[in-house]
């Protein structure tokens, strides 16, 4: 056989087994989004949306949960974001080549991979302990420090994309380097960096483990952040442990509105990275 | 005497050019003296000293690693940017030595513009990245900034392809455009001097063009230092030119002379293409 | 000149150029005429004039050199630039040349006009004004850069070399007859000689100027009426 037509085989033979196991991987996908919406569409009514968790038995929504969530998820962000940004700005502007930068660049990725129930066990000796109860600053603070790695991280990375030669120029002008950073460098990866605290969000929408030691759960409508709160990830573990079919039908919505809200703002942050792109 | 000996006899040298014997000494608006530079523990430039006249463009020349645009970069002290990098001797602007310790380095570089080699437009509108640096120093009413803008970009030939389109995305001209741009930018702020780092290198043939004639019409306000690797274009646009070499400086002469009739074997090796 | 450079000092630069080599053009011109009338009046004075005239013939070539390696160094020039540089040269030399026999003629009018006046001295000015013409019309032609007009002069020369020829023949014929005017005659041959040569030499800016236009050299034969070469003298009868 010639060596062509060998090599022919060998692609295809290649090729073929590349999108099996494509398929295979897509396919576990495919099978979590269906299962979810299987089960979890028959949840999707109005009523998710507007009553709260109810007592086993009952008829309810989610909407404490769902407030819950979007509550400490966005306090975390706002806590977490400038934090990030700040330390990816030390590390990309101020910091290059320098030991002290590579021991906090290095500390920064062990964050970025701590198990979340650590954070959790952190902020529950943190502040819950000493508070006396559980409460949603703490939730809020323990997804911040899960943030903070997440962004520190883009931060540093797009700033680093951001060519010295623009630094230059901006420095050859007479512009301080603070303005330098904000004026020029932070205009120039804006998108990357909104992209970054977009994946963060979406990182932390659904942890459910620093939650339980921080937040813990409740059962009512509350907007007190200095006690438990109600969030979607401790309610869908609560109610899909339980018997109950109502409760378990509740679990499955919530369920697939958090796959929702992160799917969403995954393929936003995409859409944005390319549409810059594009742009450019 | 024959045509061929008088022709001899007589000093290459146009009228519009001074004769450093005959007329005053045009002034030095800058004095390089005994300039070394060093990258970490590697001395990249080696005892340089030099003038560069007021009104004139002085054009270095070499191969590459010569060091030239490291001399550029003293210039402006942009060096300072990069730990390891640093600069010994002096280098005075108008009898001040910008080499000391201790100067604003912000206020320096608003006195001396940089122009490099790729265009570097900011993320900003065009009339943003004019008002830029002019912003940094001065709070100018917006009638007075608008002017600003338009006569920088009227100086650097731009004003008549964006006066339409001053909102616009820097970034969305062409490469050309960009450079020039740069340039407005960096005569918005009125500086005294103008370092060139190969503006045009980047460019297509016709746009390198349109940048020497803009280079030949700013010379008449500022001290002009061009960095180029392209020869002609300092034997085109430069009345000075200095030929370096491995960090020193091997010939400063009159373009005219140095292109004619180099007094540097060296130099002349290096023009007629003889090597490097 | 067609459309501009985008560089205008190139533009000036090749303007000068050009404006110094009309300005030695005309210069030779008015040399020529100086020197003949120097001739038919026997002044002394102009005459001496044109002699010392010819220094600044000779300055402005030096000063187109001059213009035209810096040209060649800081512009390289290319096609019709490089042919215009090249053309300026090679017209100044002619130019330059033209301007010594014109001095030339000026210088022997000095020696001429202390000997009586001899008859064949009169076919001189219709050579003169001929040669004059020509350098006119050469000029006319490079200052409107018109290849016609240059070939016109090209062809005209041979006219010039015939009156050359047939006053040679004058000049052996009355010098043998009268030799006490052999050194008159002499002079005058010399004389009849340069401008002859004047002629050749507008002929030559003719041929340049038709390469600065066309591109390409005049390929032809140039028209020679010049016969006194030719001319075979025998000691006991004139020349035919």
């Amino acid at each position: 056989m010639s060596v062509y037509a060998r090599r022919r085989i060998f692609n295809g033979v290649v090729m073929t087994l590349s999108v099996a196991a494509t398929g295979f991987g897509l396919l576990w996908l495919v099978l979590v989004l269906w299962t979810l919406l299987e089960n979890g569409i028959a949840a999707l009514t109005p009523a998710l949306f507007s009553q709260m968790t109810p007592p086993p038995g009952s008829a309810g929504g989610l909407l404490n949960a769902i407030f819950g969530s979007v509550m400490m998820t966005v306090t975390g962000t706002l806590i977490g974001t400038p934090t990030g940004i700040l330390a990816g700005t030390f590390l990309a502007e101020y910091s290059r080549g320098s030991r002290f930068g590579e021991v906090v660049r290095f500390i920064n990725d062990i964050l970025l991979s701590a198990p979340s129930i650590i954070v959790g066990l952190f902020v529950y000796e943190l502040m819950v302990v000493p508070m006396g109860h559980f409460s949603a600053w703490a939730g809020a603070v323990a997804l911040a420090i899960i943030v903070v790695p997440v962004v520190v991280r883009t931060t540093e990375d797009m700033l680093n994309l951001v060519p010295n030669s623009l630094r230059e120029a901006a420095s050859a002008l007479g512009s301080p380097k603070w303005k330098v950073i904000v004026m020029v460098s932070y205009r120039a990866a804006v998108q990357g960096m909104v992209t970054g605290v977009m994946l963060a969000v979406a990182r932390i929408a659904g942890e459910t483990a620093p939650l339980l030691f921080t937040a813990l759960n409740n059962q009512f409508w509350s907007t007190d952040l200095n006690a438990p709160m109600a969030n979607l990830p401790v309610v869908i573990f609560q109610f899909a442990m339980s018997p109950y079919a109502d409760w378990q039908t509740l679990a499955w919505g919530g369920a697939v509105l958090i796959t929702i809200a992160v799917l969403i703002l995954n393929i936003s942050a995409r859409a944005l990275a390319s549409w810059s792109t594009f742009k450019q | 005497m024959s045509p061929a000996t008088a022709r001899q006899a007589m000093p290459i040298s146009p009228p519009d050019l001074p004769r450093t014997e005959a007329q005053p000494a045009l002034r030095h608006k800058v004095l390089i003296r005994n300039v070394d530079f060093y990258y970490g523990t590697f001395k990249a430039l080696k005892n340089i000293s030099m003038p560069l006249h007021d009104r004139r463009v002085t054009a270095f020349i070499g191969p590459s690693g010569c060091g030239k645009s490291t001399l550029l970069r003293v210039l402006n002290r942009i060096y300072e940017l990069y730990p390891g990098q640093r600069a010994t001797g002096e280098v005075m602007v108008d009898n001040e030595n910008i080499l000391a310790p201790g100067l604003d380095l912000n206020l320096l570089r608003a006195r001396i513009g940089m122009v490099f080699q790729k265009p570097t437009p900011f993320p900003m509108s065009i009339y943003d990245n004019i008002a830029f640096g002019v912003r940094l120093y001065e709070t100018l009413p917006r009638h007075e900034l608008d002017e600003r803008v338009e006569s920088a970009l009227r100086r650097a030939a731009l004003w008549e392809e964006v006066k339409d389109k001053l909102q616009q995305s820097g970034l969305s001209l062409s490469g050309g455009q960009q450079q020039r741009l740069c340039i407005a930018r960096a005569v918005a702020v009125r500086p005294e001097i103008l370092l060139l780092d190969e503006p045009a290198s980047a460019l297509d043939p016709i746009s390198t063009q349109r940048i020497e004639e803009l280079i030949a019409e700013l010379k008449a306000d500022y001290c002009i230092a061009l960095v180029t690797h392209n020869m002609q274009q300092a034997a085109r646009t430069s009345d000075y030119t200095a030929f370096m070499y491995l960090g020193e400086l091997i010939e400063f002469d009159e373009t005219e002379r140095i292109f004619t009739h180099p007094k540097e074997k060296h130099t002349e090796d290096y023009i007629t293409g003889r090597f490097g | 000149m067609p459309s501009e450079h985008i560089t205008r000092a190139y533009d000036e630069e090749l303007r000068r150029l050009a404006n110094t080599v009309a300005e030695m053009g005309g210069l030779a011109e008015s040399q020529l005429g100086a020197a003949i009338e120097a001739v038919m009046t026997r002044d002394t004075e102009l005459a001496a004039h044109v002699v010392e005239g010819d220094v600044k013939v000779d300055q402005l070539e030096r000063e187109l050199d001059n213009l035209a390696i810096r040209l060649l160094a800081l512009r390289q020039p290319v096609a019709r630039d490089l042919r215009e540089i090249f053309s300026a040269l090679k017209i100044a030399s002619d130019l330059e040349r033209i301007g010594d026999y014109a001095a030339n003629v000026a210088k022997r009018s000095i020696a001429l006009s202390q000997t009586p006046a001899v008859r064949p001295v009169h076919a001189l000015p219709r050579m003169a004004h001929l040669a004059q013409l020509l350098i006119k019309d050469v000029l006319d032609s490079y200052v409107q850069r018109d290849a016609a007009k240059a070939y016109s002069v090209w062809t005209r020369d041979a006219e010039l070399d015939e009156m050359y020829s047939s006053l040679f023949r004058e000049l052996l014929t009355y010098m043998m007859e009268d030799p006490r005017s052999i050194g008159s005659c002499t002079h005058l041959l010399f004389m009849a000689k340069n401008i002859e040569r004047i002629g050749d030499h507008a002929t030559n800016i003719a041929e340049n100027l038709y390469y600065l236009v066309n591109g390409t050299p005049l390929e032809e034969v140039r028209p020679k009426g010049d016969v006194s070469s030719l001319e075979v003298i025998m000691p006991d009868r004139a020349p035919q």
